[in-house]
Parts: structure tokens; sequence; C-alpha cells
């Protein structure tokens, strides 16, 4: 029996450490959700056409919008894919529900961070793209991966074991990422004109704490099993 | 026997789906050193009645505490970790291995891995600890649920149908566990449709009939 | 639960209607725009729709945030029918500006910030009327969606200001503009007609929506709480008997 409570950030060790561990077990992100965004890579220019300039201009907002899209499906996971008997065996561990809430988002940004990375070389090698700013670009590649994950967890608690709840989850994302989106792709714009990315950068970091706070003080609230 | 302190205290509860009254007016007492059987035929609200106790099924009407918190209070939050629950489907990760899922637990209640490894050879699994769950027979599931029990050492223990699909030495692991809880100073409550094994492991049972404990 | 409550009002209809009738009649009567000819009676219906939009959306923040704080159903009931108007408002805004912009900009779309905003705030409510479809629980839909109605007001402002600063291109604000109203006094007057007949027939839809909601959720609370079906009656004993 247990004698003391586990601190809060043992708890979200534990979280991640599990979602991390299926992962490496069930491959899902890096063998199905990594090819099938890869694939969405490879299917534009096809039906776009292949010229040289054309790519140069539209694969930075293509990668973007690929990792937005496809990233819900990655922090979306197992959140809704858990069965009633493995949601009330974590209930019952006393887990504190902003632990898990902490956790799975952290899982999922690390998760999401690769998919970014890999998507972004094959972004590179498909669309000719010279990347540039390698300070800010690692910036803002590590606040979209936190504020997708933030924003994806969050919506996947809230729809909770609902109706219909994977299907749900990608439609209340979609259009509240639009300042994640165009943070991204302008922070890009700007540093390829040679601009200031900072505003853009602030914008997101904004975006992300916002959402870590509403996703905490919400968790209590949304765990119910029933 | 009825001496000791109350547990779960349940007063007019009801629970429904929908239209579909599952529970209604249910009472209960449940006291430390207690080991109660709840039987019934399916449909009659056994599971509900066990999920409602183990704080994971909110009422609609009555009131509802475990170990003095109120079901509807953020305390349950702290009782939590003293409830054992074992539903009749694992809620096991079926990716991981057998020790990987009990290692998940112990983690998050602050036990030592080793505890993992130990329970797991307590119920006879210490060949199969490596073995992933979703390559692991139902019964062999059902053992490493037991074996969380064992390991967490619950002061309240619901068992939901424990001797199903069960061998005799996994049935025997279960009138252990039940014997274990309750000599400790805590208290048990089985569910189950057969009558005569509670009445033999059980200090008292009730007949749950069309969702009204009788 | 008393009979009272049950009784549904008229004066809503009416309401609407009259509101509804001035506002067709002002936009009717003023003279056509010198530029736009007829076509510039489409703002009559275009401003006074897009402004009901975003107070719709406005009062479905305060019930979320209302809700949250006091936990009363009849906060969810507001938040609810004000988010439903404003999907409709917003929708309408949508295609009559579409139908403007045609034959006034020459393409049904154009990619500037207030366009793309609305077009963004119609997805957004549209996921919240899709959340609270996906369950019967009326305190757990409640809580679910007051909390996405908040993370909306967390978010909302901010979509708002990336796509401000991402691109403006649209026509200054036609009411609003420090140096007077650039229009024809007789528009204006029938501008104002407009919005102040669209506000009231908000509140009487408002009024009416909440009424709906209320019975509606008298109905899945009396379906809860009286002698419902009890769940073990669908199942009996096998008889195999007449089996061949």
């Amino acid at each position: 029996m247990r004698t003391d409570a586990p601190s809060f950030l043992a708890q979200v060790m534990t979280i991640v450490r599990r979602d991390l561990l299926r992962e490496r077990r069930s491959g899902e992100v890096l063998w199905v959700t990594l090819p099938f965004g890869a694939i969405a890579l490879l299917l534009v220019p096809l039906a776009i056409g292949t010229d040289a300039p054309t790519l140069q201009r539209i694969g930075p907002g293509m990668f973007w919008v690929i990792v937005m899209l496809f990233g819900v499906l990655i922090a979306i996971r197992q959140t809704n894919a858990g069965t009633q008997a493995q949601r009330d065996m974590v209930a019952l561990t006393g887990l504190d529900p902003a632990a898990i809430f902490v956790g799975s988002t952290t899982a999922s940004f690390m998760l999401l961070l690769v998919f970014e990375t890999i998507l972004g070389i094959v972004t590179i090698v498909l669309y000719d793209i010279t990347p540039t700013g390698w300070v800010a670009l690692p910036t803002v590649l590590v606040l979209a991966a936190a504020g997708l994950a933030l924003l994806s967890t969050l919506a996947a608690s809230i729809v909770s074991t609902g109706r219909s709840a994977t299907a749900l989850v990608p439609l209340l994302v979609a259009p509240l990422s639009v300042p994640l989106l165009l943070g991204a792709t302008q922070a890009w714009e700007a540093l390829r004109l040679g601009r200031s990315s900072l505003p853009w950068v602030l914008l997101m970091a904004i975006v992300g704490l916002l959402l870590a706070v509403v996703g905490v003080l919400s968790a209590r609230p949304l765990q119910e099993t029933a | 026997m009825s001496d000791g302190a109350v547990l779960v205290d349940l007063e007019g509860v009801s629970v429904r789906a929908g239209a579909v009254r599952i529970l209604d007016d249910v009472s209960l007492t449940v006291r430390a050193g207690e080991a109660v059987g709840i039987f019934g035929s399916n449909g009659a609200g056994k599971t509900t009645l066990l999920r409602l106790i183990a704080t994971l099924q909110p009422p609609q009407g009555g009131r509802c505490s475990v170990f003095g918190a109120d079901m509807y209070s953020v305390a349950r939050y702290d009782v939590r970790h003293r409830i054992g629950y074992v539903g009749h489907t694992p809620g096991l990760y079926p990716e991981l291995t057998l020790l990987e899922n009990l290692a998940f637990v112990a983690d998050a209640q602050g036990l030592p891995t080793s505890e993992a490894l130990r329970s797991l050879e307590l119920v006879g699994l210490g060949g199969a600890a490596d073995r992933r769950a979703d390559h692991s027979s139902h019964g062999m599931q059902r053992r490493t649920e037991f074996a969380r029990i064992l390991m967490t050492g619950p002061e309240l223990l619901l068992l939901d149908e424990p001797h199903s699909a069960l061998d005799a030495d996994a049935i025997n692991l279960v009138d252990t566990l039940v014997h274990r809880t309750v000599d400790r100073g805590g208290a048990a409550v089985l569910v189950s449709h057969d009558r005569d094994r509670m009445n033999t492991l059980t200090t008292r049972t009730h007949e749950i009939k069309n969702g009204t404990l009788l | 639960m008393t009979a009272n409550e049950h009784r549904t009002t008229v004066w809503p209809w009416i309401v609407m209607a009259v509101a509804g009738f001035h506002v067709f009649v002002a936009s009717m009567t003023v003279p056509p725009d010198a530029l736009q000819g007829q076509l510039s009676r489409i703002m009559y219906v275009h401003v006074p729709a897009a402004w009901l939009a975003y107070l719709a959306f406005g009062i479905t923040m305060l019930g979320s945030a209302m809700y949250l704080w006091k936990k009363d159903l009849k906060w969810d009931r507001r938040a609810h029918a004000s988010a439903e108007i404003g999907v409709m408002f917003t929708g309408m805004t949508i295609v009559l500006g579409m139908v403007w912009a045609k034959p006034t900009w020459g393409v049904w779309w154009t990619w500037d910030a207030r366009l793309t905003l609305t077009a963004i705030m119609f997805f957004v409510y549209l996921g919240y009327l899709a959340l609270r479809r996906t369950t019967d629980n009326l305190d757990m839909r409640a809580k679910r969606s007051a909390i996405l109605g908040v993370l909306a007001i967390v978010q909302v402002p901010l979509v708002h200001f990336s796509v401000i600063w991402w691109r403006s291109l649209h026509q200054a604000p036609t009411l609003l503009n420090p140096e007077g109203p650039s229009m024809d006094t007789s528009m204006v007057i029938t501008l104002l007609i407009a919005v102040s007949g669209f506000t009231v027939m908000y509140v009487a839809m408002m009024f009416k929506r909440i009424e709906l909601s209320r019975l509606e959720d008298a109905v899945l609370v009396s379906e809860q709480t009286s002698s419902g079906p009890i769940a073990g009656h669908g199942i009996t004993s096998p008889d195999l008997t007449g089996g061949s």
C-alpha cells in the first residue's frame, strides 16, 4: 500500500513513460501517421505541378498545413481509443487529472517534434527548400509542436468519450489552430525576407501559455469516466 | 462484525441511462471487516452498483459516500487509490507486457517497480511477466489484475464476477484476496450471479433485482 | 414543473414579423447607392447579420462563463441558443457577402482579415454545436460546451489578432469611421433601422429558442426521473420449447 502520494512531476513522468512505451510498441506514429503525412507532401506536387519555383514558394506552407492537420491524429492517438476498463484503471490509480493532462501533452509534444523534424526533411528534399534561421526555426518548430499538443489534448478531453468523438476533435482543433498556423508560416516568411520573426514567435508562445492554463484548470472537471 | 468504521454509505441512490432506470433507490452500508456479496441476474444493475461504489459512475440521485468522501465532491480524487476494483473485462494496455502494465500502476502510486514483479510471481505469472497483454489469455489477464490488487493492497476491494472464467488455482486466489483484505481491517464487495459461492465467501449477501436491492 | 412553464409564448413571433417588415420597407424605399445601384440594398441585411453574429457569439461566451461560475443550466441554455442563432447569421453574412462581392469586386471570396475571421468563427461554433450532440447527460453536456465556450474566449481574440495582423485589405468599417460616416444620411438612417430591427429579432429569437430548449430539457429530465423502463425488464428466461 502506498504511503505518500507521488509528486506532481513524478505523476507526469509516469504518464509520459506509459505513452512513449505504448508508441514504441505499437509504432502508430512512426509507421502509420508519419508515412501518411509524407505521402501527402508527395501528392501535392502531383496535383498542382512540379516546376521548381512554385514548389519552393508553396513548400513551407504545405509543410505547416500537413503538420497541423495530421498532427491532431498524433495527439489524439490514444485518448479516445482506450476502453472503459482502461479508463477505470487509470482513474483508480489516483493520478491527478492535471498530471494526466500535462503528461499526455508532453508525450504528444515529443512525438510531434519527431514528426515535424522528419516531415521537414522530406519537405526540404521534395520541394527544394533552403532553411534559414538556425535559432528562430527550431524555436518555431518547438512552439508549434507544444501549441498543437496542448490544443489537441484539451479538445480530446473536452469531447472525451462522447459519441463520434474521434471525428469531432479535428473539427474543434482545426479552426482554433489558426494562430499557430499563421505564427509558424509568417515567422518562416519573415526569416526568408530577412525581417524579425519575433512578433510571430511571441504570438505562438502566448497561445501555448493560455492553452496550458485552460488545460490544467479544466482537467479535474473533465475527468468523468461515465 | 458490524461495528467497524463505515467505508461505503449509499442512501436512496439512483442511476439512469437516458430513460432506463438501472439503479432505483438503493441504500447500502459497508463497514470495515465485512465481505458483502451481491447477486442477481443479467441486467439487474450489479456492475453499475459496483462502479458507483468505485466512484466511477456518478449517481443521478441520492447520497453516496466512500471513505467519508462525497461522490459529488472533488474529495473523491483523494480516496481513489484506496479502492481496488476488478471489472469483468481486464483493463490492460494490449501492447504492453504484463509486467509493464503493473509497473505503470506501481509508478502511479509511488510503489517500487520490484513490487510489480513480486506480485506477478505471487499469482503464478512470474514466467510470463514479459509477455504482451494481447498475447496472453483472458485468464492470465485476470490474474494480472489480481496481482495489481495484491500489489496495491486496497482497503476497499470491489470484484465484478470474480470467479468467472477462472481455473481452480485462480479461484483460490480470489478467495485469498477477499480474506486478506477483510483480515487487514478493510472490506470487500463482490458481485456475482453464483449464489452458492457468494454464501461461503461473504459475511452477508443481498439480492439485486430490477435495480433494487432486496 | 408547472403547467405555466410549458405554455409557449406568441409575442416573439409577432416581434420578429414587425421588426422584419420594418427593415424590409426601410431598405426598399431608401434611394440606391450612386456607384453600386440597387445592389447596395444587400448592405441592409449583410451588415446587421454580421453584427448579430458577433453579438451572438459574445453572448455565448458570457453564458458559458456564467455557467461555469453558477452551475445553473439556464446559462447553458442561453449560451446554446445564442450559438445556434450566431451560426445561422454567420452563414447568412458569408453567403450575402459573396453575392455582394461577385459583382462589386469580381470575385466570390477575397482573403482579407475580416472575411477569413468570420469563416473561422463559423467553424468554431459549428464545432460547439456538434459537441453538444455527443451526450444526453445535461450537466456533462453543459460543462463540456461551457469549457469549449471559454476556450473560444481565449482563442478567438488571438485568431482575430493574428488574422488582422496577417492581412487587412477590407474597406474601412462603414459606420465607425472616425471622420464620420462616408454615406448619404438616408442610407445611414436605414442602416441604423436595419441594425436595430435585427437586434430586436435576435432578442425575440433568443426567447423562442430558450423556451424550446427548456421544453427539450424538460422532456429529457422527465424521461430520466419518471418511472421509465427498468433495465432488467428487457430480459426474460429463454424459451426454447417453440424452436424448430
